[in-house]
Parts: structure tokens; sequence; C-alpha cells
């Protein structure tokens, strides 16, 4: 009895030795491999270039589709592309991200771009640094910019006057004329939009005599849109649906993201959906909530995914040959409730 | 080495069971403090990349108020301030990463990294052109290096607060690392302490087992059981010594219980020898007190009547009553003393005679006596009795001659007296009753009132021996030899 308690005692005392042999070995091996991860949190490999992504409203879900396809192709190529703005506390502009940029010492650069004479010397210095400068949706033609990635501007506004016609042979019009207004962005008096003005005009002039006189005559106007940040936007856009219900343009026309999503939201808040149809620009989530609300009638969505690989693809090729495309554009197609798209444009 | 720590004293014993489980918690408490404290340095490393950006924005500012203080006053010391903090700066600002790689905070300090060599070199040359007095290019310059200032600063605080976030995040992971290290602490700690308590237990069990064995021990003496087993001596420390004492003491009151009781033994033994000694003496005297009805009255009377019978003339009557008289002197004198066999053959001597008279010579008595021996001592009133006995079983009743023969011979260290008669002889039962001191016929009356057991029980209290006496007889009517043995030189 003695002795079995003895063995016993001794059993206990070796199993539990081991135990704790195995509960601290277990410890230090936790331990160990913990500090491993974390002493190296990340694997450190080097890039090829480094470029940087500069637009307006980076946030978009538009501009984020395009850095999204942008990074992944630079990955591919070994290169890394970054929207720096993201990464600062601070709200800067274009041109003040484009001063760190190319103080910053990267190599290439990805702007959404104006023509304004200040971008002209921005992109200008940067290429006299040996930066290569892409210009991505909006172009600075009179830069040393090393190509335009963008869409068609000329398309982009066929589409929209078709869908204003489409529009007004659907509804029916009680007064004088049908009102379409064309938001523009402030100040920067792109050439883009002004193709995109031309082209809607001749859509809308292009119509055939027997349906012209269906409805009554269609007035394009423009509507000037402050796109220094979301605030600026929504006060410009307030002041266009702020008004008597009878002076409410008919058909509002967004060339931007933000822009129809602003309307869009409006819209609803001064219970204006029926008496304004918006014709918007891009597929994020809200719009085409938008669309299946048939608050938004349509939208003219571009290949985000095709801009992102061409801004990249041009900046590889710059590197690579030399030289590179001066244009590529990417395809548009129009959305509507039934999501029935129309291919417009397309690969350079 | 086991035998070795045997040997070893208590107070050693203790002291090398709590330095071994003191050692055991100790080495134990060792890695988790080491834990410990590793994180802990973990833990100040988080925040280390946020002290050297401080430091680093810190230097920024140092060269920006130079600058500008230099552009104000134009002093000597601030450019010299300049330089300095401009040198400062530049050292930190190259230490910063010089690669683009994933990590976000690398790529962050790669930017830094380039403005900052941007934005010395723009102030270099403000302070230049201010030198020069330019004051065209100072200020364009002084407006361009205050605006990297502005962007370096903004980044600098980006990244600061990018790694605080990324920091805290990692705080957050080391910290509930550090509590499942604490419980896992703990858990060994307690699965020590269990373990601890088991080898005290165990130790200390060894130890205390001889002791306990021997307070058992110590138990069943002290409960009277003095016959125990030794214990045997598993250590030589303190307790080996105590039950090696133990079992000294216990072999010893075994010694001298033993010694007590042999002693109690013999008093008891002698004691008895004397009362039983007493009793028979007493027993005899009773009978023949009873049997001899005033022997001196017997003996004085006799003797007048063998002077009487001498002054009549009648000489064989005046002997005859002589030798009576004698003989009941003998009994009135010797009593029960121890006498000569020489004394006691005169008595038989005189009993025959008078039994001659008595029957007229029908008795042969023969005597084969070895005179040296005449001397040797033995207890009274013995061979009188005994030839009674032959006279009154073996002869009287017997048709023909009646013969007694007395011997008395030595045998090595013996004197042997060897009465024989030719009567009727005894049985083998009444021998073997006569021997074992009993009565075998009780009914019987003797003459002389001093039965065989009597003489028997005597011969063997005077003796100290049961072969001191025998008797033989080859049968119905073969007669019967009774042979007494006693020692020599033996005077008890």
């Amino acid at each position: 009895m003695k002795r079995k308690g003895k063995a016993l005692n001794s059993i206990v005392i070796m199993i539990t030795t081991a135990v704790i042999i195995a509960l601290t070995g277990a410890l230090v091996v936790n331990f160990i491999s913990y500090s491993r991860r974390f002493g190296s949190a990340e694997v450190k490999v080097p890039y090829g270039h480094y470029y940087a992504m500069i637009t307006d409203n980076s946030d978009s879900s538009f501009w984020q589709s395009v850095y999204a396809a942008a990074r992944t192709t630079a990955g591919e190529h070994g290169d890394y592309v970054e929207m720096i703005s993201e990464n600062l506390s601070r709200d800067y502009s274009k041109y003040e991200l484009m001063e760190i940029a190319i103080a910053s010492g990267v190599d290439g650069i990805i702007v959404s771009a104006d023509e304004s004479e200040q971008m002209t010397e921005l992109i200008n210095d940067a290429a006299s640094r040996g930066i290569g400068v892409v210009t991505l949706y909006s172009d600075n033609t009179s830069s040393d910019r090393l190509s335009f990635v963008g869409i068609s501007n000329n398309d982009l506004g066929k589409l929209y006057g078709e869908l204003i016609l489409r529009l007004a042979s659907e509804r029916v019009y009680t007064t004088d004329t049908i009102e379409a207004v064309i938001l523009v962005d402030a100040g920067s008096v792109s050439t883009g939009q002004n193709v995109v003005l031309s082209a809607v005009q001749e859509a809308i002039d292009g119509e055939s005599e027997e349906t012209r006189a269906l409805h009554p005559p269609i007035e394009i106007s423009t509507y000037t849109v402050d796109p220094t940040n979301e605030y600026s936007a929504e006060e410009s856009i307030k002041g266009l649906l702020l008004r008597e219900r009878s002076t409410l343009p008919e058909i509002v026309v967004c060339l931007g993201e933000l822009d129809t999503v602003a309307v869009y939201q409006m819209v609803v808040d001064y219970n204006e959906v029926g008496l304004v149809d918006i014709l918007g620009y891009y597929d994020s989530e809200v719009i085409l909530n938008g669309i299946d609300r048939g608050v938004i009638y349509a939208t003219i969505s571009a290949d985000t995914s095709q801009m992102g690989v061409s801004s990249i693809d041009a900046l590889t090729e710059y590197f690579d040959y030399g030289y590179t495309n001066q244009y590529s554009t990417a395809g548009i197609s129009i959305i509507t409730k039934d999501r029935e798209d129309l291919q417009e444009g397309g690969a350079p | 080495m086991i035998a070795r720590f045997r040997n070893l004293s208590l107070q050693i014993k203790m002291t090398a069971i709590s330095l071994i489980v003191n050692l055991f918690v100790f080495s134990i408490n060792i890695v988790l403090l080491a834990g410990i404290n590793i994180m802990s340095g973990r833990i100040d490393n988080v925040y280390k990349e946020n002290m050297r950006l401080n430091e680093l924005s810190v230097s920024l500012g140092n060269v920006q108020d130079a600058m500008t203080e230099y552009l104000n006053a134009k002093t000597s010391d601030s450019l010299e301030e300049y330089y300095r903090s401009a040198q400062v700066y530049s050292d930190q600002a190259e230490a910063l990463s010089s690669e683009v790689t994933g990590s976000l905070p690398d790529r962050m300090e790669y930017a830094i990294r380039n403005m900052s060599s941007e934005y010395l070199s723009e102030v270099s040359e403000t302070i230049e052109a201010k030198r020069g007095r330019n004051v065209e290019k100072y200020r364009s310059h002084y407006e361009e290096a205050t605006k990297l200032y502005s962007y370096i600063n903004t980044y600098i605080y980006s990244l600061n607060n990018e790694q605080f976030k990324e920091n805290s995040e990692n705080y957050r992971e080391m910290i509930s690392a550090f509590k499942t290290f604490e419980t896992s602490g703990n858990m060994i700690l307690i699965a020590v302490i269990i373990v601890n308590v088991l080898l005290i237990i165990r130790l200390t069990a060894n130890l205390i087992r001889p002791l306990k064995l021997l307070a058992g021990k110590a138990d069943e003496v002290g409960k009277g059981n003095f016959d125990v087993e030794p214990l045997t001596v598993e250590s030589e420390d303190e307790v080996g010594v105590v039950t090696r004492a133990f079992n000294q003491m216990v072999v010893s009151i075994q010694n001298y219980i033993r010694q007590v009781r042999e002693n109690a033994e013999t008093e008891r033994q002698m004691k008895e020898k004397e009362l039983l000694m007493e009793a028979h003496l007493k027993d005899a005297q009773l009978k023949y007190l009873q049997s001899q009805i005033n022997p001196h009255f017997l003996f004085n009377t006799l003797n007048a009547g063998a002077q009487l019978a001498m002054l009549e003339g009648a000489d064989r009557t005046s002997e005859y009553v002589r030798v009576m008289a004698e003989f009941f002197r003998y009994n009135v004198k010797k009593g029960f003393q121890t006498v000569t066999v020489g004394e006691e053959l005169e008595l038989v001597d005189n009993y025959i005679y008078i039994l001659n008279v008595r029957f007229s010579g029908d008795i042969i008595f023969e005597k084969d006596v070895d005179s040296s021996l005449l001397d040797v001592k033995m207890p009274s009133m013995i061979l009188q009795p005994l030839v009674e006995n032959c006279v009154n079983h073996g002869i009287r009743d017997m048709l023909g001659e009646g013969r007694i023969k007395l011997s008395v011979y030595p045998m090595d260290d013996y004197a042997c007296i060897r009465i024989e008669d030719n009567g009727i002889g005894m049985s083998e039962d009444t021998i073997q009753k006569l021997l074992n001191g009993q009565q075998p016929d009780p009914d019987k009356k003797e003459s002389n009132g001093i039965g065989m057991d009597n003489v028997i029980a005597r011969l063997k209290l005077f003796s100290e021996s049961d072969d001191v006496f025998d008797i033989s007889s080859e049968g119905e009517g073969k007669g019967t030899k009774f042979t007494i043995y006693l020692k020599k030189g033996g005077d008890n």
C-alpha cells in the first residue's frame, strides 16, 4: 500500500514535471515565434520604380478602382504605385501633391491633370527631372507629359446626347422646353469638357425631324460646380436644385462620380424624384443603387481598370523603351435600370 | 550517490531538499522573468520609431528656425546654428530608408529622405542668395524651402501617426501576448508548486520513515513487548544513531529480563525444595511419634529390664533387651539427622537381632560390606525401613527360608547399598508407583510407620537427584532388590 502510494507519487511528479517542461518549452517557442513575427512584420522587398498617383477625390470608388488596377499592374512589373494623398494627414491640392511627388524623388507620376498653366509648369518641372508624367482621365495637352490615358470625350458627349434624346422621347413633358443642364468644373475650362459639350450639342442637333416634333425643344446649358472639395461641389449643386419647381431643370448631366452622387442625394432630399432626371457618371454602388431606385435614369461608366492598366503600361514602356503612346482611351458604356450596356470607344 | 546522501546529517538533508526545491522555483522564475524582460524591451522598441521621428521633426524645425533667423538677422551665430542643425538633420535624414518596399513607413521615409535633401539644398541656396544679397532669388528659394518644410512636416506627422497606429496595434497584440505569457507563467508556477510539494513529501517521507519505524517499535516496547526484531539502520544520520541506540537498548532489556527471570526461577525452585523437605520431615516425624509411643519411656524401661535380667543372670534376655533399647534409642537419638552408613547398618543389625529373637532365627541375614564406605553420609532411618519392608512384604508370608542380603560396595563415584530378599517379589506396576513417590497400598499398615514413599522421597531430596534409588524384581516369587546410590564425597 505504502509502496503503491510512493509509486503513484513518483508518477505524479514525473507527469507534472513533464507538463512543466512542455509548458515552458511551448511558452519559449511561442515567445520566440512571436518575437520573430513582431521583428519582421513585413517582407521588405525593394521595388523597381516608384510611381505616384495624384487625383482629386482619391477616395471615390472611381479612382479607387483605377488605383487598384494600376497597383496590380505595377506589381506585375515589380514596380510600386502609390496614391500619395492617402497617406497624408492633410488634404493637399493636386498641385501641391505634384510638388510633393517631385520632391519625393518618385520615378513617375500619374496625374488627373487639367489644362491650367500651373499644372503645365509642374509637369514640365517633373519631366525636366526625368520623372515620367502620365495624365489620366483629364489631360494637360500643352505640357511635356508622356501620355494621356482617358476616355474619348467625344464618345462621352455623344452617349449623353443619346441619353437626353431617349429621355425626351420616353417622358411626357408639359414645359415649353426640356432644359438639360450639364455640370462643368469651375475654373479649369478643360478642353475635355468642351469636347463633351459640343458632342452633346451635336447629338441633339442630329435628331431627326420626326422625333424632334414629338417633344418640346431641348435646351442644353452648363452649370459650374466648384470641384475643390466635396462641400464646395455640394454647395454649388444646391444652387441648381433649390429652386422653384417650375424652374427646375428637367435633366441634369453629371460628368463626375461625386457630382452624380451629390445630385442624386439632393434630388431625394428635396423630394424632386420624378421632376429631375439624372444622367450620371461611373457605376459605383451608390450610383447603381440610384439607378435601381429610378432616381438616376442612366449612368455612363468608363473602364476604370483599363485606365489603371494603361497608365502603368505607358510608364513601363517609357522606362523600358524611352517612348510610349501619346494617347490611349478606355471604353465607356451606358448602364440603365435594365443593365443594358452600350459599348462605345475602347482600347487605343 | 544515494547511499552517500543517506549518510548525511538530517540538517544537511533538509537543507539539500529546500535547496533543490528553491532552485527549481528559481530557474523557472528566471525563464519567466527573462520572457517578461524581453517583452518589456519590445514595448520600449515599439515607440522608438516615434521618438526617432519626433527628433527628426525637431531637427527640421531647428534648420528652418536657423534659416529664418539668419534671413532676419544675418548674424554669424545664426549661420553657425544653421550649419550645425543642417548637419544634424542631414545625418538623421540619411538614416531614413533609401528603398521603396511594400512597407508604407519605408516608402514614406524614402519620400522624406528625398524631400529633405531637396529642402536642404533649397535652404542652402536661400542662405547663399541672402549672403549674395540677391533678394529676388533668396525670396523665391525661401518660399520653395518653406513649402518643402511644410510638406516634410506633414509627412513626418503622417508617418508618425501611421506608426503610432501600427504600434498601438502591436502594443495591443503584445499586451495580449503578455497576458498569455502571464497566464502560462502562473500555470507553470502552480505546476512547479505541485511538484515541489510532492518532492518534499517524497523526500521528507524518506527522512521520516525510519523515525516512524522507530516510533512504532518504541511504542511496542512501551506496551511491554520486548521481543521485537531489531531495526535495520538505513542511514548514518541522527536517526541512524538513535536507531542503533534503540536496538542496543532493546537487547539490553531482553538480557536483563532473562537474567531476572532465571534468578526468580532458581529462587522459586529452592523455596519449593525447602518446603517439600520440611513437609516430608514433618510427615515422617508425625508418623514416627504416632508409632513410637514415647520411645524415651520405652528405652528407659527396656534398659531397666536389661539390668534386671543381668542381675538375675539371664544373659541372653539381658542382651535382647539391651539391643531393643539400643534400637529405640537410635530412633530417639538420631531422629532425622544425617548419619553415616555405618550407623545405619548398626541399626539394621539390631533390628535383625530383635526379629530373629522374635521369630526364632527364621531370617537369614547376610552382609557384604566394604568397610571403606562406612563413613559415607546418608539420611537416617532409610535402611531399617527397607529391611523391614523386605521382612514384612518379601519373606513373611513365604514358605521356606527367608533370606535377606545387604551389600555395600563402591561403584564409580558412588557408594551403592543393595538390599535384596528372596521373597514374593514386586510387580512392575508397584515398582513404578513406588519410584514415582506413590503409596502402592495405602491401607497397609507399616509396623514402624515409615513407608517406602517417605524413604524414597527423603533420599531424593537428600541427593537432589531422581536416580538415587532403584527397585528391581525379576517377577513373582523371585525376590526384590533395592539399590541406593550415594555420592561418596557428597555431604549435602
